[in-house]
């Protein structure tokens, strides 16, 4: 029972895992206009309290930052625009 | 007459605007000189402080308490009461400064050494490589991408209660090895992606599994991977299916072939319904390993086997008036349940459920004070026949923790 249960759970994983590559593939990897268009403040706002409370873009330097977005990028997987436009808005 | 007035009315004005030219640029040279020289002051303070492209910060997390526990343990009809009380609670006390070190736009080198309940160790320590748009490679001792929780919540600066869910953080391994990690944009929706390969788990001889071996103990590599989906255009909610593939023997021995099996879910939803934002997190963890025989700690000429389940859940809702005014939006109130089911029959198994409510005064972004009050509930489901069943435990802790962001 436990095994076919896990075979079961394998099988849906990779089915879902390969749905998702191939919607993906479709799709093309780009962000809509509606997600394009947004500005650093709004990213920061809806990213960062995902994990966390907000932070102040005074608590560091310019150059902290840049170090910062990188590591919150491997934390948080956000997408290169997410990160760049974040970082701009914090750097401000 | 006349002409010869105009000529000398022209002569007097070449005079005099030669004199103030010559005057001006007197002066000019006089001024041009104290201001050259301030500029090339200002010019080489300049240089000592402009961004180079590289850069080493220190941040990490500070997390100290107390804890007052009243365990009571019933055994074969007899309870026994016991009452403690620490300064600080041993299992959430760290103090881990976490290096980044950046080269330019391209690698990050993130160290993180901890002063815990484990006398000194090290949480990571790896070098990531920003690849290309999309692809972060990431090299070194890390932790694996199983579930949300012990990579990106476990913090004491993040985590809204004073402990962590139990089961769920145990149940994800750190290692050595190689990773493969990003975001993509996908119209209005974005996934990410994290694959390692990794030295991977070791059977231990009473059937749990141990891991961040920097020899591999057997040929076999394991690979962990999640995927996540928000399917949100504000990032609201997100969605993770997550697996651990891999051996977990020791080469060479009996149990070489055993194999082992995980599978976490995590959600993550948040809500700002005015004036208050609601967070809801929630991870559940599903362990199987081979069934194999293990020595008898009671006849080391015998032997037994179990059926090597684990299953640990959490679900986590917290509450923050951010609209509020005052003293008010610095308050958080959070409730959690969690469950730890861990084999039966074996040396170590029980089923166990926690509820934990919490208070937290944010002092800043990244301050908080906690008050948390957890409920425990142990009941052992350990081998008799092995001496290892311990009855039940009832447990009630009152947390007062205060953690930082360094």
């Amino acid at each position: 029972m436990k095994k076919q249960q896990i075979r079961k759970m394998s099988v849906i994983t990779v089915i879902l895992f390969c749905l998702t590559i191939i919607v993906t593939s479709m799709i093309g990897c780009k962000a809509s206009q509606v997600v394009s268009q947004k500005t650093g403040v709004q990213l920061w706002t809806e990213n960062c309290q995902r994990c966390h409370n907000t932070p102040s873009p005074s608590s560091f330097s310019a150059e902290q930052w840049e170090t910062i977005g990188m590591h919150m990028q491997t934390r948080a997987l956000l997408t290169n625009e997410e990160r760049d436009k974040i970082v701009e808005f914090l750097k401000q | 007459m006349s002409k010869l007035n105009k000529v000398f009315k022209i002569t007097v004005c070449i005079f005099l605007f030669s004199l103030c030219q010559t005057k001006i640029s007197a002066q000019q040279v006089v001024v041009d000189s104290s201001v050259l020289y301030r500029i090339a002051e200002l010019e080489k303070q300049v240089s000592y402080k402009k961004s180079g492209e590289d850069n080493l910060l220190i941040v990490g997390v500070a997390t100290m308490g107390f804890a007052a526990y009243k365990t009571t343990n019933t055994l074969n009809g007899v309870s026994s009461i016991a009452k403690t009380n620490s300064f600080p609670d041993a299992d959430n006390f760290e103090f881990s400064p976490m290096f980044l070190w950046r080269h330019g736009k391209d690698f990050l080198m993130e160290f993180e050494p901890s002063f815990n309940n484990n006398g000194l160790s090290v949480n990571w320590a790896d070098v990531s490589w920003f690849a290309a748009p999309g692809l972060i490679v990431r090299a070194g001792y890390f932790v694996l991408p199983f579930g949300t929780y012990a990579k990106r919540e476990a913090a004491g600066w993040i985590d809204k209660l004073a402990t962590d869910p139990i089961g769920i953080a145990d149940m994800t391994p750190t290692d050595y090895g190689i990773e493969f990690e990003g975001g993509l944009p996908v119209g209005t929706m974005k996934i990410n992606y994290d694959l390692a390969l990794t030295n991977g788990n070791q059977l231990l001889s009473d059937g749990t599994l141990t891991s961040g071996n920097i020899v591999d103990n057997n040929n076999n590599k394991t690979i962990t991977g999640r995927l996540g989906f928000l399917p949100f255009s504000n990032s609201s909610l997100e969605l993770g299916v997550s697996g651990m593939f891999g051996k977990v023997g020791d080469q060479g021995s009996a149990a070489q072939g055993a194999s082992g099996n995980l599978y976490a879910f995590d959600l993550n939803y948040i809500k700002n319904v005015s004036p208050f934002l609601i967070n809801i997190k929630s991870q559940y963890n599903i362990q199987n390993i081979s069934r194999v025989n293990f020595i008898s700690p009671v006849d080391s000429s015998q032997t037994y086997t179990f059926n090597n389940h684990t299953t640990s859940f959490f679900a986590q809702c917290s509450l923050r008036p951010v609209g509020a005014n005052g003293f008010l939006k610095n308050l958080e109130l959070a409730g959690r349940y969690t469950t730890f089911n861990t084999p039966a029959n074996s040396t170590f198994g029980s089923n166990q459920y926690t509820v934990a409510v919490g208070l937290d005064y944010w002092l800043s972004w990244r301050t908080v004070f906690k008050i948390t009050y957890e409920s425990f509930t142990g009941n052992s489901t350990a081998s008799k026949s092995l001496n290892a069943f311990n009855g039940n435990t009832a447990a009630n802790t009152i947390y007062v923790q205060f953690s930082i962001q360094l």
